[in-house]
């Protein structure tokens, strides 16, 4: 009854409506609404108005802090050091040079280092992402005795910094094996990146488990059943259903997993004694620098010089992982509710 | 009646042997994590804190034990001064510095969770530490200059923080607000850049968390009238709140497990020095005010946690 009766009142208006302006309408329309209306609309239009323009702001300053040292390395690099002292250089520099940048890659042997990187890395990336995913997947779909303790000790490795047991450590690879009757020196080889990795060891991998674990346990539960039903065992499951499904947590992880071991240098410093990864290298620049322009370690050059140097070692050793950063980028911004972050 | 019994007792053994079977599956998908763990996590583990009860003198294939019980701890903690004050420190900046970088980071998220022109850009931006501030780059640009054995850091750092903002300050014409309240923004903006810098992850998270809002919550909430700050402590904050804790318990872990920290630093000096018993009851020490530090907000912060029934 009432139905029809509203029905009937919104013909009519609408009939009314068609007869007037617009601008009458509106009025209309603003008589009809309560004082506490108006207010709530004119407060959402002004706040419409004002928040886009404080947003760009917020926005555009941050991004200020976080681009500075980037714009400043740029600028460092390709001038030349007495331009610093210059105090009419602030950005643009005066003698433009590429000079400093070929320098700075002799020093860090640029090319020998890159190439052990990439080695190191990548391999202990993928190697590390595949045996993350591997056990993220046996603690998000299988019951089994004991898997809340061994959860802990997850969190425990997220937990525990490498610090800690990077000396043990040091001595476990030093003498590998069993019962100290054969024993093999590990140190200085890849083994002592490539063990831990290949057993969801490496670098964060608690981090990274975590992330497989929850990714995983979002994915619907039919898949598999469908999969088991049709006679695929776990491991075939595993590799032909699922793995294709988490393709996004599998890039969003690997992302992760390559930086964290391109910029690592704690672990690779205490298991090589000499090791040219580009983490190890920058952080020793100023040695190499010494040796290999002035083949002395003696020669004091003022700090603020240095800063040419420093920013161009910079500058060369982010290169690569933001052309990297740059690629993967979309899939990364706009595609994290897929990649299994949130639970 | 008896075959009935036998019907379910024979399903009850099958489904035992199934539930059996994928618990044997279980295993052997975690197993290599297994074995890597008891290697390469455990057995340290526990070698470091028996380390931390002995006096340690490394040979050649083997190690010296002298076991001086607790000395090494009391050690730490009554005569090395300069680890005791580290410790305070480090614990002090975390407590401060944690709730700002979560806060600041789930502002970020929600302006970048809005719909405006150049989004893609202004996330790209965002994360781009997420990339850059694990690494030695970070100690670099950031001024950290000690380990590398360089003078003049202070110069360098301060070049892009204090001075922009004096500068900042003198360009908007404000001269005459009064000292204290000009060190108290000098030094929030000192730290801006380190909490720019270190909200990478955390801004990620909350951002994957705010996708996972449902629309019709929204739509109910404009339907009622809710302004935005009604919206934000009503929807927004309830469903981001177990991801609150997950940020603060990463953010805490990461200030306090950074190798640039005070209390690290001061463990691997030791370590330099051969004095492994000494560094093993430091990180211990250090391991277990942190492990309580992060039981106890745990506890505290999931009181307020709103949980959603799945």
């Amino acid at each position: 009854m009432s139905d029809s009766l509203s029905a009937a009142d919104n013909v009519k208006t609408h009939e009314i409506g068609g007869g007037l302006t617009k601008k009458q309408a509106k009025k209309i329309r603003m008589e009809t609404m309560t004082k506490e209306e108006i207010g709530y609309l004119r407060r959402k239009a002004l706040l419409d108005r004002v928040w886009p323009v404080f947003r760009f702001l917020i926005i555009f300053g941050l991004s200020f802090v976080i681009l500075y040292p980037l714009i400043y390395m740029i600028s460092c690099a390709f001038r030349e050091r007495n331009d610093m002292n210059d105090p009419t250089v602030m950005w643009i520099p005066r003698h433009f040079t590429l000079e400093i940048i070929k320098e700075t890659m002799t020093a860090m042997d640029f090319g020998e280092t890159i190439k052990n990187t990439l080695i190191l890395n990548i391999g202990c990336s993928l190697v590390q992402v595949l045996s993350c995913a591997v056990t993220g997947y046996g603690f998000a779909r299988f019951k089994f005795k004991g898997k809340g303790f061994l959860f802990g000790v997850v969190i425990m490795m997220i937990l525990v910094p490498t610090q800690i047991i990077s000396l043990p450590l040091y001595n476990q690879f030093r003498y590998f094996g069993i019962n100290e009757s054969i024993s093999i020196n590990l140190i200085d080889t890849m083994a002592t990146m490539y063990l831990p990795a290949l057993t969801a060891n490496g670098i964060r991998s608690g981090l990274m488990i975590l992330i497989f674990r929850q990714f995983f346990k979002g994915l619907p539960r039919e898949l598999e059943d469908a999969a088991y039903i049709d006679g695929c065992g776990p491991l075939k499951t595993f590799i032909r259903v699922m793995v294709p499904n988490a393709a996004s947590a599998f890039l969003t992880v690997f992302l992760f997993s390559v930086v964290w071991y391109w910029n690592d240098y704690y672990v690779s410093s205490t298991f090589f004694n000499n090791n040219k990864t580009v983490a190890l290298m920058l952080q020793n620049l100023d040695s190499q620098l010494r040796m290999a322009l002035f083949s002395s370690s003696t020669v004091e050059i003022s700090s603020r010089e240095q800063i040419v140097w420093k920013e161009a070692g910079c500058l060369l050793s982010i290169t690569p992982i933001l052309i990297l950063y740059t690629i993967l980028q979309k899939h990364f911004t706009e595609g994290i509710e897929r990649s299994g972050l949130v639970g | 009646m008896s075959s009935a019994e036998s019907k379910s007792g024979k399903k009850a053994r099958n489904k035992l042997t199934y539930e059996r079977r994928k618990s044997l599956y279980g295993y052997g998908f975690i197993g290599i994590w297994i074995i890597g763990t008891l290697i390469f996590f455990i057995k340290p583990l526990i070698t470091s804190l028996i380390w931390s009860f002995n006096d340690v003198t490394i040979g050649k294939g083997h190690t010296d034990l002298k076991w001086v019980g607790f000395e090494n701890f009391s050690a730490a903690i009554m005569d090395d001064r300069t680890y005791a004050e580290n410790l305070g420190a480090t614990l002090l900046e975390t407590l401060w510095k944690t709730p700002l970088i979560l806060i600041f980071s789930l502002f970020i998220a929600v302006v970048l969770n809005q719909k405006f022109k150049g989004r893609t850009f202004a996330r790209a931006i965002f994360f781009l530490p997420v990339i850059i501030a694990t690494g030695p780059v970070y100690k670099i640009i950031s001024g950290d200059m000690d380990t590398t054995g360089n003078a003049g850091a202070g110069q360098f750092s301060t070049m892009f923080s204090t001075d922009l903002v004096g500068e900042l300050l003198q360009f908007l014409g404000v001269y005459g607000i009064s000292e204290k309240l000009t060190t108290l923004i000098q030094s929030v903006a000192d730290n801006i850049f380190g909490i720019v810098w270190s909200a990478g992850i955390q801004i990620l998270i909350f951002l994957a968390a705010l996708q996972n809002i449902p629309p019709s919550a929204r739509e109910a909430a404009q339907m009622e009238g809710a302004t935005s700050w009604e919206y934000f402590w009503k929807i927004t904050f309830p469903y981001v709140s177990p991801f609150i804790l997950a940020n603060l318990i990463f953010t805490a872990i990461d200030s306090f497990t950074s190798p640039t920290n005070l209390v690290m630093k001061r463990i691997l000096d030791i370590k330099q020095d051969w004095r492994f018993g000494m560094s093993s009851a430091m990180a211990w020490i250090y391991f277990m005010i942190v492990l309580i530090a992060v039981a106890i907000i745990t506890a505290i912060v999931n009181k307020f946690i709103y949980y959603e029934v799945d």
